[in-house]
């Protein structure tokens, strides 16, 4: 060991740098130095503090290990030759106990053979220093690791805050994604007549799906899609769902909950982004779908007797939150449906599906299947077949969202009266309303009327009868009444649609009439007697023959007759038959519906 | 390159070329490229001739961009789409708001 010219080289370097050896904290930097020669450890200790650092000096691998852990050292230099544990033997257990925190490791060596020195570094050393040691390189190398290690360390923390962050996101995730899977699976997604596929980022990739009845047995359901993806994509959900659902609970139309949400939807969002959305409404009874598309796909329609597309409905309007409300169409058009008869939403996911040559299944693709002559009952299961088969890899089926509606009229909402409140003990009121052309032209007033009855006596378990009731009475005076509809219109091959359609068209024309509605309740024992009493500004009709036709019919002719009959304790023609009162009995025990 | 833009000589059409995929990731440039020719152009076309496919965030885009050059009164044309694309801006009936030629 030749160590005197080294020293003198130390004295003149430690003058000027003790402020560059300090750690990350400003403390000085820690150094293990180990060597067996105590005079060697003595001189190279004196060194280091010269240049301002803290030093720890043991004479074996044991003792380094030890104080390794003991001292928490910011580097190490390493004798490699030692009686015991050897250097290398030393770095390993070094190596083992610092984790994947950074500890540079000089090895000190008289070697001067490469292939010695190579091993060094094969052996977990991070560089080497030849005895006699050069003050000048020394400094330099322990400066050198010490910006390295700082660097390390500022990835490492990094990395850490970047792993904490993702955890934290992911909760966050976690949460969100709890609250949007209540908003959408509340509602009639389980009727037993709706398949449905949705994918698993659905909600994530701002598709949305609800289902709900309205008070009258209409089943409504929506399939939208909002621009882009991630939360801000899904944080419209919500809104919408809650004018979806609660207005469906309330019995409003859909042109109605489609303006509620544009409205909605065109004050919250920003410019860009966008709800494409399909609503239809089933009444399965009367075999009339409904729908309103707005920029989304086709709906389509399979005909179970035909086995083929049947109809379709195609976007005929902006999506939601582009336009103000006044410059969207909220019109649905309608079209007559058998029972049986499979009605068919999907998203975009499905057509530009793609396969592994990036060839798009296609809206033509998925339209063949509904032309194949299958079975109704396995139409579904085909399409997503069809789109495996084409894909080739199942597990990419991951943005796929379809949608089958089974025709069904003896469903009915599955959550009819799971949170109906029980009725307010009965009181005496009257309430009445007049319509004139003009509000019935653009407005319907059975929601706003059924919202009164069911506030001011709660008659939530009565809902559904209350409403068959005043809609039946209700729609014979416009329909009849004012629009002066021929009921026989409905009879012929295709009548509903055309009756529909008819309605339609004459409504929008209508400028003369009116329509008056009174409600009187009155006590009766625990319960009440609800009086409806409708008044058109019509001909009116011979209602003497039509219910002798009834009693001698049953179930040809007056079918709406016999249903107001079946819950009503009377139902009284008066005036030249343009007035109409139906009496709705109902007792406080009473759990119906 | 994404995107380009050309610029008429009396500065008053502007033609932005979009190529490959029309979507979020091309939302910096495209906004760039009508941001420069704002004020004093009056008529705009996208060219979509290299135009793939756009998804409805770029729709989007394309809703932000009609109203940052003069809204209703934006003169702004679609040319060279392709089928799907044309398919995709009228099932959002965007041919109310944009000439497709």
């Amino acid at each position: 060991m030749n160590a005197p010219p080294a020293i003198k080289a130390v004295t003149r370097l430690a003058d000027v740098a003790p402020t560059e050896m300090l750690n990350a904290q400003r403390q000085p930097l820690k150094i293990l130095v180990v060597d067996d020669e105590a005079v060697f450890r003595a001189l190279l200790q004196n060194l280091l503090e010269k240049m301002g650092m803290q030093v720890v000096a043991v004479g074996s691998g044991a003792e380094a290990v030890a104080s390794f852990m003991h001292d928490q050292p910011d580097m190490v230099l390493m004798d490699v030759m030692m009686p015991g544990v050897d250097g290398y033997q030393a770095t390993e257990y070094i190596r083992d106990l610092s984790g994947d925190s950074f500890i540079p490791i000089i090895f000190i060596t008289t070697i001067s053979d490469e292939d010695e020195l190579a091993q060094c570094v094969m052996r977990g050393g991070n560089d080497f220093l030849t005895k006699p040691i050069n003050p000048a390189v020394l400094q330099a190398k322990i400066e050198a690791f010490s910006q390295l290690r700082r660097l390390y360390k500022a990835v490492k923390s990094q990395r850490d805050e970047l792993a904490q962050h993702n955890r934290w996101l992911k909760r966050e995730y976690e949460i969100a994604e709890g609250v949007f899977a209540k908003v959408m699976h509340s509602g009639g997604l389980t009727s037993p007549n709706i398949k449905y596929m949705l994918s698993p980022q659905a909600i994530f990739n701002g598709d949305l799906l609800l289902a709900a009845y309205r008070p009258s047995g209409e089943l409504h359901l929506m399939l939208g899609d909002f621009t882009g993806h991630g939360l801000s994509a899904a944080i419209g959900t919500i809104p919408v769902a809650d004018i979806f659902n609660g207005m469906t609970a309330k019995g409003f139309p859909i042109p109605e909950i489609v303006a509620e949400i544009n409205q909605k939807l065109q004050r919250i969002l920003p410019r860009g982004l966008f709800f494409a959305a399909a609503l239809l409404e089933l009444d399965a009874k009367n075999h009339k779908l409904s729908a309103w598309v707005g920029g989304v796909p086709d709906i389509l329609i399979y005909g179970a007797e035909q086995k083929a597309l049947a109809g379709r409905f195609t976007s005929t309007s902006f999506p939601l939150g582009v336009m103000a409300t006044d410059q969207l169409d909220c019109h649905v058009e309608s079209m007559e449906v058998r029972p049986g008869d499979r009605i068919f939403l999907y998203t975009d996911g499905v057509p530009e599906a793609r396969n592994s040559d990036n060839a798009m299944f296609s809206q033509e693709r998925l339209e063949q299947c509904f032309n194949d002559g299958y079975e109704p009952s396995v139409l579904y299961e085909r399409i997503l077949w069809e789109l495996d088969q084409f894909r080739g890899a199942p597990e990419q089926s991951d943005d796929v969202t379809l949608i089958e509606v089974t025709v069904d009229p003896s469903v009915s909402n599955p959550q009819a009266t799971s949170n109906a409140l029980a009725p307010r003990s009965p009181s005496e009121w009257s309430a009445s309303f007049e319509f004139s052309a003009e509000s019935l032209r653009g407005y319907d007033p059975l929601p706003m009327m059924m919202q009164v009855l069911l506030e001011t006596q709660r008659l939530h378990q009565h809902k559904q009868r209350i409403y068959m009731v005043l809609a039946e009475l209700f729609l014979n005076a416009l329909e009849h009444g004012l629009l002066k509809l021929d009921s026989s219109l409905k009879e012929g091959a295709g009548g509903f649609g055309e009756y529909y359609q008819e309605k339609e068209r004459r409504l929008a024309h209508l400028n003369v009439g009116v329509i008056k509605v009174s409600f009187r309740h009155a006590v009766n024992g625990s319960g009440g007697r609800l009086a409806i009493q409708i008044e058109d500004s019509g001909p009116g009709f011979d209602f003497q023959q039509r219910l002798k036709q009834v009693d001698e019919n049953p179930g040809i002719h007056g079918r709406g007759i016999m249903m107001i009959r079946s819950v009503c304790e009377s139902l009284v023609y008066s005036g030249a038959g343009n007035i109409a009162e139906a009496v709705y009995p109902w007792s406080l025990g009473d759990g119906l519906d | 390159m994404a995107l380009t833009r050309n610029i008429s000589a009396d500065g008053k059409v502007v033609t932005i070329k979009i190529n490959g995929r029309f979507d979020f990731s091309v939302h910096q440039e495209f906004r760039e490229a009508y941001d420069a020719g704002r004020g004093k152009a009056s008529d705009f076309v996208l060219d979509f001739a290299n135009t793939e496919y756009i998804d409805s965030a770029a729709c989007g885009m394309l809703l932000v961009f009609r109203d940052a050059v003069g809204g209703n009164s934006a003169n702004i044309g679609i040319v060279n789409a392709n089928h799907e694309i044309v398919k995709t801006l009228t099932m959002l009936q965007f041919h109310k708001m944009f000439k497709i030629a």
